[in-house]
């Protein structure tokens, strides 16, 4: 399986943000997150090749099917460009490459000195002033090297909203939190998208809640308080620009050939659909960079293979890591039984695919807006079945919940418990009757025509008819999927679907609530490009989200978003299926090979060639 | 599946016409005009079409691709019951059996006689499913293309002038049509169906029957007996469809039958693209389709489809090749024995 870019998985949720009244409070505890937890990929958290002793040197060639999405840090949103921006890239916070899942998912210091907390004035009593210091000696490879400082990240911030059709993806992140956050947005979506008049409003505009205090102290004023802000901090969105980047438009062409870095790397070649070429940045300092080695002293992408070919040149050791494939889900199973030590797999932190209902749909008299029904539906799914289609039980682990592990609330637990997770069909039957539907259904299953889309849809169709409801299948595009149908509530209302299998990539994991369990089930701001595609909207469910994310500590919060999570599956807003590890492939000349959950790939700062390969 | 033309086997008659073309395919003189050379008096009585059929009768090729055809035909009717017999439906998904834990489909065995697909559905049956669609889709849309373009081409050759400057740009607009997407917009709007497949295939196929038959046209309403006719006081209507339409039936025939391969694999193209019959149908383009993912570790998986998509449309095309040499009055065998 190809993996999907996080963009497109989440295309709606920026949309959503921005109208979403967040009722956050409480502070970030910095307590550790729960990690993935996944018995079925432990021994492989281990296989990271580190024995031997780490030498510099060498070229990491990665090798893949597409480009980066943006280059900008202000709108690259696909996991192989967070892949490279770790590379180039810096934020004030980051996650620390860690085979631990614990310390995977906690943030930690990267440009900032320390993480803010009540106790040493990082954050206000009140929970809504950040305070971050930043480090003196982290540099820009300017000529001469400029240090990083506070304006660099409040220019950073101002250049998120910009009019370009290459501003940030996900704006409700900053909009409804920020204070003032809005306002310089709903001004800077009036500017004409020219270089002199982006440097003007940007120049003469600020936003009230960011505000650089000194050269090395940046202050943040949220409207309400909000638990993950730090994590916010932590998307590479939220880097620090240099002022160099308003003689450009943001991201276009000429930006793309002129990116500065503040990471240790540096892009010194990009050719569009291509390749990618990076050295070393001479202005870093492994002083200065808590979170990166940066072992290797090149990292080249070659782009413009599929999973296929990419594969093949891993396995003969031409190149050393995918870059945004993975390992086709047919040829792992070989793999495993050599036990091939190059192969990595690794919790992904996803739940995909997972069934949505349509709560508004006509059809059946409106039968998929009683919970009844939906419940009975629930235990219909053979899910080892649905997981078979992504390469089995290595690839796949059943899901009972709606949040899948790696994220905060996570809990093992199965709300509709069938055999072996293989589906009840008598159950789902008697449980339909008794609901006032003894003859069954007709349901639309909206489902994309490629990949493996239309073999879900089939295998759903299958375990539906043996419970008596018949579904139709809806081929549709990829790019009609989320445009002309789940991201408008009108085809929703038409019943132009009944069920659907979409998937869902958090933005970032652990303390994650604002991008999982919000965007995909409150429903308080239903509309138009609402990712809570089946309208499912529950007042508990409401009060436990605004609860969680004005918890306290995040202790609290994990607590609140478990019961949450009940809450969503007693409703039975969703049949879960599965979530997925990554068939992660390297050359056997790849050396402590981190799985990086945030770009889903190794990390390319942590890993060392064999000498002499 | 089980009659195989192979080509090679077959010897090529020595004076075959080398290749289609529109000049080649026509009766350029009407059925009249084709009468028997002095000498083959004892030759009794027999009308071009026994001759042609006798002809086709003598290409062993031609011959082979028929019988697989009909074969292929009485199959794909016969289909729900060869499933009944063989124990699949062609949704039935054999997940314990007819797939491993991984997923990967399982080979040819007893009880799945061609293996399994992705989803644990047998090759066989869904195979056989599969010609309903393949061959329903190629002649029925063969069948509206060729209306169409007759109707058009005879049209446009026979009054001329304007009309048939108007009708010829349209045709010359057809075939400049990026087919692809053209199909996936159609699909986009209308979603997939048979009927929309069928619809796209002939909206696309029609344009070049209606060059050949315009062609064709431009040059019997010049003959001799056209103006007879006229003088006779036939009306257009009548000259059309009485006189020139029969002395376009054999370029049609040939080229129909050069179309039907051409359609089923425009239809699995469809289907390739998951644009074509809407799942859990099988047609050999869905199965190839899926089939992508798997090639390297099920060989059956792509094999037998794609075989079934590869003997059809050869056996189409070696009887289109029979009946083209059979019809063209170049072929100067039609006369010899």
């Amino acid at each position: 399986m190809p993996r999907t870019p996080r963009r497109t998985r989440t295309l709606a949720l920026g949309a959503m943000l921005t109208t979403v009244a967040l009722a956050a409070a409480g502070c970030s505890s910095g307590k550790p997150a729960p990690g993935p937890s996944q018995g079925t990929s432990s021994d492989n958290a281990a296989n990271i090749n580190a024995t031997g002793q780490p030498v510099k040197g060498g070229t990491l060639k990665l090798i893949g099917s597409g480009d980066v999405d943006h280059l900008d840090t202000a709108s690259g949103y696909y996991t192989a460009t967070y892949t490279l921006e770790r590379a180039y890239t810096r934020q004030l916070f980051t996650y620390p490459a860690s085979t631990d899942p614990t310390k995977s998912t906690t943030i930690v210091p990267d440009l900032a000195t320390e993480i803010p907390t009540t106790a040493n004035n990082g954050i206000s009593a009140d929970g809504l002033t950040y305070t971050v210091h930043l480090r003196p000696d982290a540099m820009w490879d300017t000529s001469p090297a400029r240090a990083v400082t506070a304006q660099d990240e409040v220019l950073g911030m101002k250049r998120l909203c910009n009019p370009t059709p290459n501003a940030v993806g996900a704006p409700g992140y900053y909009e409804g939190v920020i204070a003032g956050f809005q306002q310089y947005c709903d001004g800077f979506a009036k500017v004409s998208p020219t270089i002199p008049a982006i440097k003007a409003y940007i120049d003469g505009h600020d936003i009230s809640g960011i505000k650089a205090v000194d050269a090395t102290t940046v202050q943040f004023t949220l409207v309400k308080k909000a638990n993950d802000f730090l994590n916010i901090l932590a998307m590479p969105f939220s880097s620090p620009a240099p002022v160099e980047y308003l003689n450009y438009l943001p991201d276009d062409a000429n930006f793309r050939s002129h990116t500065i870095s503040d990471g240790p790397y540096a892009i010194t070649s990009y050719t569009a659909n291509q390749s990618i070429k990076l050295d070393r940045n001479p202005a870093w300092t492994k002083a200065s960079d808590p979170a990166r080695d940066a072992y290797v002293d090149h990292i080249t992408v070659t782009e413009g293979q599929d999973e296929g070919p990419v594969q093949q040149q891993l396995q003969a050791g031409t190149a050393d890591m995918q870059w945004d494939t993975t390992v086709p889900t047919a040829s792992v199973p070989a793999l495993k039984a050599t036990k091939d030590p190059r192969l990595g797999v690794y919790p992904s932190g996803s739940t995909n695919p997972f069934l949505v209902f349509n709560e508004q749909s006509p059809s059946n008299q409106g039968a998929l807006g009683k919970v009844a029904v939906r419940q009975a539906l629930e235990y219909a799914v053979d899910k080892v079945a649905i997981g078979q289609i992504y390469g089995g039980p290595t690839l796949n682990t059943p899901l009972g919940q709606a949040i899948p592990p790696g994220s905060l609330g996570y809990e093992k637990y199965d709300a509709y418990p069938t055999p072996g997770s293989k589906g009840d069909p008598a159950k789902c039957k008697s449980m339909l009757a008794a609901a006032g539907y003894p003859n069954g259904l007709v349901l639309k299953d909206l489902a994309r025509n490629a990949g493996k889309h239309p073999a879900v849809a089939q295998s759903v169709q299958a375990d539906f008819k043996a419970c008596g409801v018949t579904t139709q299948i809806v081929p549709v595009s990829q790019g009609d999927y989320y445009g002309k149908y789940l991201n408008l509530p009108s085809a929703a209302k038409a019943g132009s679907w009944d069920i659907t299998e979409p998937g869902w990539v958090p933005d970032w994991f652990g303390n994650n609530g604002r991008a999982n369990l919000e965007p995909l089930f409150d429903g308080r701001n239903y509309g138009p490009g609402s990712t809570d595609w089946g309208d499912y909207n529950s007042p508990a469910f409401n009060a436990l989200l605004d609860q969680a994310m004005t918890a306290p500590d995040q202790a609290t919060a994990e607590s609140l978003w478990h019961q949450a999570d009940q809450q969503v599956m007693k409703d039975a807003a969703i049949i879960p299926f599965e979530t997925q590890n990554d068939a992660m492939f390297r050359s056997s000349r790849v050396h402590n090979a981190i799985f990086e959950l945030f770009s889903q790939n190794y990390d390319v700062t942590e890993v060392w060639l064999s000498p002499g390969s | 599946m089980s009659a195989d033309p192979t080509p090679g086997g077959a010897p090529e008659p020595a004076d075959r016409t080398p290749a289609l073309d529109g000049a080649g395919l026509a009766l350029a003189e009407p059925p009249a005009a084709a009468a028997p050379r002095p000498g083959a008096a004892d030759i009794e009585g027999r009308s071009p079409w026994q001759l042609a059929w006798i002809h086709v009768r003598r290409d062993r090729a031609a011959m082979i691709s028929l019988a697989f055809i009909l074969l292929l035909a009485l199959l794909s009717v016969s289909a729900p019951l060869l499933a009944h017999w063989i124990g699949w439906s062609p949704t039935d998904q054999d997940r314990t059996q007819g797939l491993t834990v991984d997923g990967l489909p399982v080979g040819p065995s007893g009880r799945h006689l061609l293996g399994t697909d992705n989803l644990g559905r047998d090759i066989l049956v869904r195979v056989l499913y599969g010609s309903q669609v393949s061959l329903l889709v190629g002649v029925v849309s063969t069948l509206l293309a060729v209306a169409m373009g007759v109707l058009v081409g005879l049209v446009a050759g026979y009054f001329g002038s304007a009309v048939d400057t108007v009708l010829s740009r349209v045709m010359d607009l057809v075939l400049s049509f990026p087919f692809l997407l053209f199909a996936i917009a159609l699909v986009s709007i209308f979603g997939s169906s048979l009927a929309i497949s069928v619809f796209v295939i002939a909206f696309f196929s029609w344009a070049a029957v209606g060059r050949i038959v315009r062609g064709q046209t431009l040059s019997i309403r010049e003959k001799e007996y056209i103006e007879a006719a006229r003088s006779l006081g036939a009306n257009d209507l009548r000259i059309m469809f009485v006189d020139v339409l029969p002395n376009l039936l054999a370029p049609v025939i040939v080229y129909t039958t050069l179309l039907i391969p051409i359609a089923i694999v425009f239809e699995a193209t469809l289907s390739f693209l998951g644009l074509g019959v809407v799942p859990p149908s099988p047609t050999w383009g869905n199965m190839l389709s899926d089939s992508l993912d798997f090639y390297q570790v099920a060989w059956w998986f792509p094999l037998f489809p794609g075989l079934a998509l590869l003997l059809t449309t050869l056996a189409f095309n070696l009887l289109g090749d029979g009946v083209r040499d059979a019809l063209d009055p170049r072929a100067e065998r039609l006369f010899q024995d």
